[in-house]
């Protein structure tokens, strides 16, 4: 069932969850740059933006997160597990990140080994995502299997503007219809006008997208390019500076380190790496299987579009385009792959 | 939910043995008895070691799961860690979590000869394979360890050797890159060494464990002996955090060392890429 919600409405919305909840949204900070910020009230979301600078990723899976505190003393070891996480609202992240979070909770449970800290986190948290209604040149989700301006994978609610200033509401699981029930006074049920609106926003949307590569194509080509002499030149403008791996919705690469306040006190804290660093994979006493950048460089790409593929069957990307924005030598990964 | 796979049991040091210079042999006492009970592994799988305040590193389990009463480890020192892990006390407590990986398939291996080579302190990384065949030994044929340190000051488990000979069908064979006063073994690198003792590739398996160049010559005489890909096991490290093939490093290829090895035949690895 699909339900309406007028555009000034979501603000009222917003204003209610934040009551109960922790609600992050596009949000603009005080140099103008819009990111995932906790909001004091429904007024402080910034709709206006496609893509915030970086992802929600960080408020499920953090980027240092303390494992637990450790107590070292004469009566012995103490492991203090770290509190509870709080009810989250993730509020008006795009389809592409909404899917990252679908992608990497699959890592996070692999081979039936539970990560339960971001495990309680994704339980804890009510994704609502809005279709996008602007793709821009950077965008390629319709690459994807399933991607789309629309698609709903890893969300629990997803709103889809429509032209007459009110977005179609649709519950993905069930915490999306605990939104819509719980605040029912702001939904009421759609029509078929409205859910065929939906379908020409979609198509409107993904004509937009003009990038369309073949993945699967491309998947051939890294299966038996390791050792092509392509890797030699394409890493060379890359700066090693991690960038990309960091406004990943994707990336989860992560370094486990010990975080000592004294003698007597200290954490285990899981922190975000990145695999263009060439500590990643450096070993006690100096060797390191990916010590040149080309090594790093092709990691990073085999990874996404070939390795991630054998072992989960989709690719460890979601098309959002952050990547090509935020290089700083306008690496752009659609044409690294393309080229190979 | 099921227990955090990031929580290391607490364990506390009971032994602490000096096997050369810069190596020295622990045990490690589990402290919650129910912890000691069930925590189980195979020979080949490693650990996770906690030191609390300086942080985590992976080893293998030294000893088998048919001599469990403690969990032992062969550390040498080489960083930050394992410097910390070299003035640790007994009594001291630290942490462990584990076991992790697979384990070297002695059902595939039955009523074989089996040939372990081994360099410096790779050794420790057979010792649980070595010791678990000798433990079973009825289930196999011919056990033979060729060990080889750059020096004799640098034998690890010298005082093992005795025992590990009493097994019926069990020969050990040292050498050292360079000889000293008193030593009557092999002098000579181990490829050398193996070429020279020429064992027969019919019904056998070679284990190695060592520094990359010696595998890498090692692999090569093997060959020339007529070793099949398939007869030719070794293990793996690289750089681990989490064990569990998460934290996105130890891959070579789609596959992780913590995961999928650290155990590979060479028919394995003859297919993977050299990133490792």
């Amino acid at each position: 069932m699909a339900y309406l919600i007028i555009k000034d409405d979501i603000k009222n919305l917003l204003d209610e969850l934040i009551k109960v909840k922790a609600v992050f949204a596009p949000k603009k900070d005080a140099e103008d740059t819009v990111l995932f910020g906790k909001l004091a009230s429904g007024a402080e979301w910034y709709g206006d933006s496609l893509l915030t600078h970086t992802t929600a990723k960080d408020k499920v899976y953090l980027q240092s997160e303390t494992f637990f505190k450790i107590k070292k003393d004469k009566n012995g070891v103490f492991l203090e597990d770290p509190a509870e996480p709080a009810e989250t609202v993730i509020f008006g992240c795009r389809p592409c990140d909404a899917r990252g979070f679908d992608i990497i909770g699959k890592l996070f449970n692999w081979s039936g080994f539970v990560d339960e800290y971001y495990t309680k986190r994704i339980q804890k948290t009510t994704i609502i995502t809005i279709s996008c209604e602007k793709p821009e040149s950077t965008c390629f989700c319709t690459s994807f299997l399933n991607g789309s301006p629309v698609n709903s994978t890893g969300s629990d609610l997803l709103l889809t503007p429509l032209k007459e200033g009110s977005c179609l509401a649709e519950a993905i699981t069930a915490k999306g219809e605990a939104i819509i029930t719980g605040y029912s006074r702001y939904f009421k049920e759609a029509g078929a006008a409205e859910e065929k609106a939906k379908i020409e926003f979609k198509t409107e949307a993904e004509k937009k997208i003009t990038k369309k590569l073949d993945l699967p194509g491309i998947k051939q080509k890294l299966d038996t390019s390791f050792d092509s002499s392509y890797w030699d030149t394409a890493h060379l403008p890359c700066v090693k500076c991690g960038a990309c791996t960091f406004v990943c919705p994707t990336c989860y690469c992560f370094d486990i380190t010990e975080k000592a306040f004294d003698n007597i006190n200290s954490e285990r804290v899981r922190s975000w790496d990145t695999c263009m660093s060439e500590l990643f994979t450096r070993m006690a006493g100096g060797v390191n299987p990916r010590i040149d950048t080309k090594k790093r460089f092709r990691q990073r790409f085999m990874h996404k579009f070939n390795y991630h593929v054998d072992n989960f069957k989709e690719e460890l990307c979601t098309g959002c385009g952050r990547c090509i924005k935020a290089c700083p030598v306008s690496i752009d990964i659609r044409s690294v792959i393309e080229n190979v | 939910m099921a227990e955090n796979i990031y929580k290391p049991h607490l364990a506390k040091v009971v032994e602490i043995k000096a096997e050369t210079g810069d190596i020295k042999s622990y045990k490690f006492e589990l402290q919650d008895p129910e912890v000691r009970k069930t925590f189980t592994w195979k020979a080949g799988q490693f650990l996770i070691l906690d030191i609390f305040g300086i942080g985590e590193t992976i080893f293998t389990f030294a000893n088998p799961q048919t001599r469990s009463e403690f969990v032992e480890c062969t550390i040498r020192k080489v960083g930050r860690v394992t410097e910390a892990i070299h003035e640790l006390e007994i009594g001291a407590t630290v942490g462990l979590r584990g076991p992790y990986g697979n384990w070297f398939p002695f059902d595939k291996w039955q009523g074989k000869n089996l040939l372990y080579i081994a360099g410096g302190v790779g050794l420790a990384a057979l010792r649980s394979s070595i010791e678990f065949a000798l433990d079973t030994f009825k289930d196999f044929k011919k056990k033979t360890i060729l060990y080889g340190a750059r020096s004799p000051l640098d034998i690890c488990y010298k005082d093992r050797f005795s025992d590990w000979e009493k097994v019926p069908d069990t020969e050990i064979i040292l050498t050292a890159d360079k000889g000293a006063d008193g030593w009557k073994h092999k002098v000579g690198f181990v490829p050398a060494v193996l070429k020279e003792v020429h064992p027969s590739p019919a019904d056998s398996v070679a284990i190695i464990c060592g520094p990359p160049i010696m595998i890498k010559f090692v692999l090569k005489e093997l060959l020339d002996l007529g070793f099949t890909p398939e007869q030719i096991v070794t293990t793996l490290e690289m750089r681990m955090k989490c064990g569990l093939g998460k934290c996105g490093r130890c891959n070579v290829k789609h596959l992780y060392i913590c995961k999928d090895g650290p155990v590979f035949t060479y028919s394995q690895l003859k297919d993977l890429p050299d990133e490792y």
